[in-house]
């Protein structure tokens, strides 16, 4: 990461006010984000402190669950995502998602990356699905290790090559974010390495979240840092700057490891 | 807490106490193991006494008896009864009276006269004079022939016999002591009967000290009359073991002179000359005897004697049929022959006739209507209430009588048919079409919990892959959950189905237990099904009815296992997708 503060580039999502209730629990307060083009963004913060809650939002996954009230304005390209003209299964298409745990569904590597293509008719013919079903598996550097056997199983991958598959599937997909919840927290050092790799490359083309408890990893591939506490975004800066210079004290407690 | 840090660590488990507290797992797994085993050998032991059962008596269908006699049949043939009859009058010319006539009218089937009209529809029938033809025999005889009343003994004669005709009876006299047999079997019944002349004397002896220990407490004419009683009594007792000392008296005497065989003993039958006599009258060497099958003329002056042990009251084929059968049987005249018509024919009142193929094909409609209608509704109720409907009281309430419904007895499903689908909307009585409706409403309720279960077991993560994926909420459920839980779904509708095939009472109710000869063509044609058929068989009062009712509840089983194996079939094949 270079010293200086990057030049901002456009801003992809621009929240304000944002709050998210599960039924009694206040789980996001009343929060103002933008959220840059062609960059890693990170969210850090100690457990239960609502990043994943956060980043549902921005692709409305938090529809999903019953209890969950969201309120605010979260723009996405200027267009207001939670209004009444927008579709969010559309809106999901265009805003992809990584999870936690690698979830590809049980069938062949092929139909897992294909699936996107398909309900969405993205692909003419079977050779144009095949070509992007190999870029995708290109793209989330897995090609090499599963093109002779694309119509096995992706459940029988071994954890990281199955968060890549994961990964390859939402990039089929042709999104312009990606949203990532802890991608690396069930990979072992060396998958995620490649993994971390990956993200970093990503960057260049997508607008790319992550969430990470791992600092480090918010360090290695970030641009920028958004710390969460308690539903509160307390300080969003430069990565360089989160970690170098943090302003607020509850920052400063969290990157010098002194809680969470 | 500091004595125990302050035990030497190594001793808690390893010490004496550790031990004993291993063995005493140990023992306990041990014992827990053997229960298991003895619960499992039960309950197997149980099935195989179970399959056993039924099969054993299921392979007698396997065969049906059949005699050959000479038949005219006229090339344009239409009553084909009284063919059969003039064939049976033509066999048996010696049949005197009506008793033996319609004794021998007996030994056919209506199969007999069903088998040449079918012939004649397929213009296989062989026509012309005197044709050689199988008829089927009837039931009683088929059970004869099985054995089921006993088998005849056959006993070799020792000495030579001596046939003279003394009036309407003939009189055998043989060198040796060849009816010995017989008189013991007579000698036998009249000492039972003298046994049961002593316990009625035994009775009175009863009364009479029961009315002498009242006497005492009696006066005027009470007593008067009382004492009259004991003396009736007394003189009855006399007169009973008068009779008992007679009868015990001719059956110790060494020479008692002939005595009459009733037919409530054991017959005994003379082959001789080709014909076939019974006796009725024996001493050791002499007998009378009456001739059933007259002799053919043959003298050869071999002869033998068989009995059956079971008297003539208590069978259903009377001595005279014995007489013609066993003598068929003796010039092969009488033959087993595979009986594919069990599964070719439909109900009857004859069992002979009767098959299982109406009720097989009622219970395939029927199967096909419940499935066809509880299988898309269940699982579309279960995806609803799983995947769409929210979570208020109104799905509340509906989930509850879901699971209420499960519970309702069948005989209430088959309340509601008989006044919803029948009174109210009019469906054909005793049709599949009614049958699968009401089996449908109780298969229901199993299938949506199934449904509901195994849909809720898929993991929620392969809903958020698809949803993150801008997959609908019915593409994720149709592309990715359905087919998922559709192995468990499979399995909960086979244990659906699996009952509804099972099921009788529901059936009752909407009058599929009428007795329907017809195999149904579509699904509101009058129809039975296995469950109902096994029913009406075992409660049938022919005999011949038993050893089909297993066949039909063997048969009730092998499509049990058919629709098994098909869901197996459809299960592997969904898994192997994956
Ligand atoms: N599905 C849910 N239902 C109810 N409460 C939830 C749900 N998901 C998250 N929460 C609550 O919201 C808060 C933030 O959770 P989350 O966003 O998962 O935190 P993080 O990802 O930062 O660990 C927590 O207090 C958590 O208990
Ligand atoms: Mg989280």
């Amino acid at each position: 990461m270079t010293e200086s503060n990057p030049p901002l580039p456009r801003a992809k999502f621009q929240c304000r006010g944002v709050n998210v209730h599960y039924a009694t629990t206040h789980a996001i307060k009343d929060n103002d984000i933008d959220i840059y083009d062609k960059s890693v963004t990170s969210f850090i913060g100690p457990s239960g402190c609502g990043k994943s809650t956060f980043l549902r939002c921005l692709n409305r996954m938090n529809d999903t669950i019953e209890i969950c009230r969201v309120t605010g304005d979260i723009r996405l390209d200027d267009v207001d995502i939670y209004g009444s003209d927008i579709d969010p299964v559309q809106l999901r298409a265009r805003v992809g998602m990584v999870f936690q745990k690698p979830n590809p569904f049980p069938k062949s590597i092929f139909d897992n990356v294909a699936y996107g293509p398909r309900i969405h008719g993205l692909a003419e013919n079977r050779a144009d699905l095949d070509a992007m079903v190999e870029s995708s598996l290109r793209s989330a550097g897995l090609w090499d290790e599963v093109k002779d056997r694309l119509s096995s199983s992706g459940t029988g991958l071994s954890g990281g090559q199955q968060q890549r598959l994961c990964i390859a599937r939402a990039i089929a997909t042709q999104p312009e974010v990606l949203l990532m919840d802890e991608p690396c927290s069930a990979l072992d050092p060396i998958a995620t390495e490649i993994v971390e790799e990956l993200i970093s490359s990503l960057g260049e083309t997508y607008c790319v979240v992550i969430v990470t408890h791992s600092m480090q990893q918010a360090n290695r591939i970030s641009e920028r840092t958004a710390f969460f506490h308690l539903g509160e975004l307390v300080e969003y800066e430069t990565t360089h700057n989160i970690f170098n210079t943090p302003k607020d004290d509850r920052t400063i407690g969290y990157v010098s490891g002194r809680f969470g | 807490m500091t004595e125990i840090s302050m035990t030497p660590a190594p001793s808690i488990h390893t010490g004496e106490a550790a031990k004993a507290r291993l063995k005493k797992r140990h023992n306990a797994e041990k014992r827990l193991r053997a229960y298991g085993i003895i619960a499992i050998s039960l309950a197997a032991l149980a099935l195989m006494a179970l399959l056993y059962n039924i099969f054993a008596r299921a392979v007698n269908v396997r065969t049906e008896h059949y005699i050959t006699i000479a038949a005219d049949i006229a090339e344009d043939e239409n009553d084909f009864l009284k063919v059969v009859k003039s064939a049976a009058k033509e066999a048996f010319p010696f049949a005197s009276g009506r008793t033996q006539r319609r004794q021998v009218y007996g030994l056919f089937s209506d199969g007999a006269a069903d088998d040449m009209r079918n012939a004649a529809g397929a213009g296989t029938l062989e026509t012309g004079e005197s044709v050689e033809r199988r008829f089927l025999l009837s039931d009683d005889v088929d059970l004869y022939l099985r054995g089921t009343f006993g088998a005849p003994e056959e006993r070799d004669a020792q000495g030579s016999l001596t046939v003279t005709e003394d009036g309407k009876k003939i009189l055998l006299e043989s060198t040796a002591a060849d009816f010995n047999a017989a008189v013991g079997v007579v000698k036998a019944g009249l000492a039972a009967q003298a046994e049961r002349l002593r316990e009625e004397a035994g009775r009175q002896t009863a009364g009479v000290d029961a009315l002498t220990t009242r006497l005492p407490s009696l006066e005027g004419p009470e007593l008067e009359d009382t004492k009259a009683q004991i003396e009736g009594f007394q003189a009855k007792r006399a007169q009973l073991l008068a009779q008992a000392d007679a009868l015990d008296a001719t059956v110790t005497a060494q020479d008692s002179g002939r005595m009459k065989l009733t037919n409530r003993m054991p017959s005994f039958f003379v082959r001789a000359n080709g014909g076939i006599l019974k006796l009725t009258e024996v001493s050791n060497t002499t007998a009378l005897a009456k001739p059933l099958v007259p002799s053919d003329g043959t003298q050869t002056g071999a002869w033998s004697l068989f009995s059956l042990d079971r008297p003539e009251t208590g069978r259903p084929v009377k001595d005279f049929q014995v007489a013609l059968i066993e003598n068929l049987r003796a010039k092969d005249r009488i033959e087993a022959v595979t009986n594919w018509r069990f599964f070719t024919s439909s109900d009857s009142t004859q069992p002979e006739i009767a098959g299982i193929y109406g009720a097989l094909i009622g219970s395939m409609w029927t199967m096909l209507v419940t499935f066809s209608l509880a299988f898309p509704i269940g699982v579309m109720a279960a995806i609803y209430l799983e995947e769409f409907a929210p979570r208020n009281r109104w799905t509340d309430f509906i989930e509850v009588n879901i699971n209420n419904l499960a519970a309702v007895p069948s005989i209430v499903f088959g309340l509601l048919g008989l006044a919803v689908f029948l009174h109210f909307f009019g469906v054909p009585r005793s049709s599949p079409l009614a049958g699968g409706l009401v089996l449908a409403l109780m298969t229901l309720p199993t299938i949506i919990i199934a449904s509901r279960a195994s849909i809720r077991a898929v993991p929620p993560s392969i809903r958020s892959a698809a949803l993150g994926l801008g997959a609908s909420k019915v593409q994720t459920t149709f592309h990715h959950v359905l087919p998922l839980a559709m192995p468990g779904i499979l399995t909960g509708t086979i244990i659906g189905m699996a009952q509804a095939l099972g099921e009788t009472a529901p059936l009752l109710m909407i009058g599929m237990v009428a007795f329907i000869t017809a195999v149904p063509e579509g699904v509101t044609d009058s129809a039975t099904v296995l469950p109902v058929q096994v029913f009406n068989w075992a409660n049938a009062s022919e005999r011949a009815f038993d050893m089909r009712t297993a066949a039909a509840i063997a048969v009730l089983l092998g499509f049990l296992v058919v629709m098994n194996m098909l869901a197996i079939i459809l299960r592997k094949r969904f898994e192997r997708r994956w």
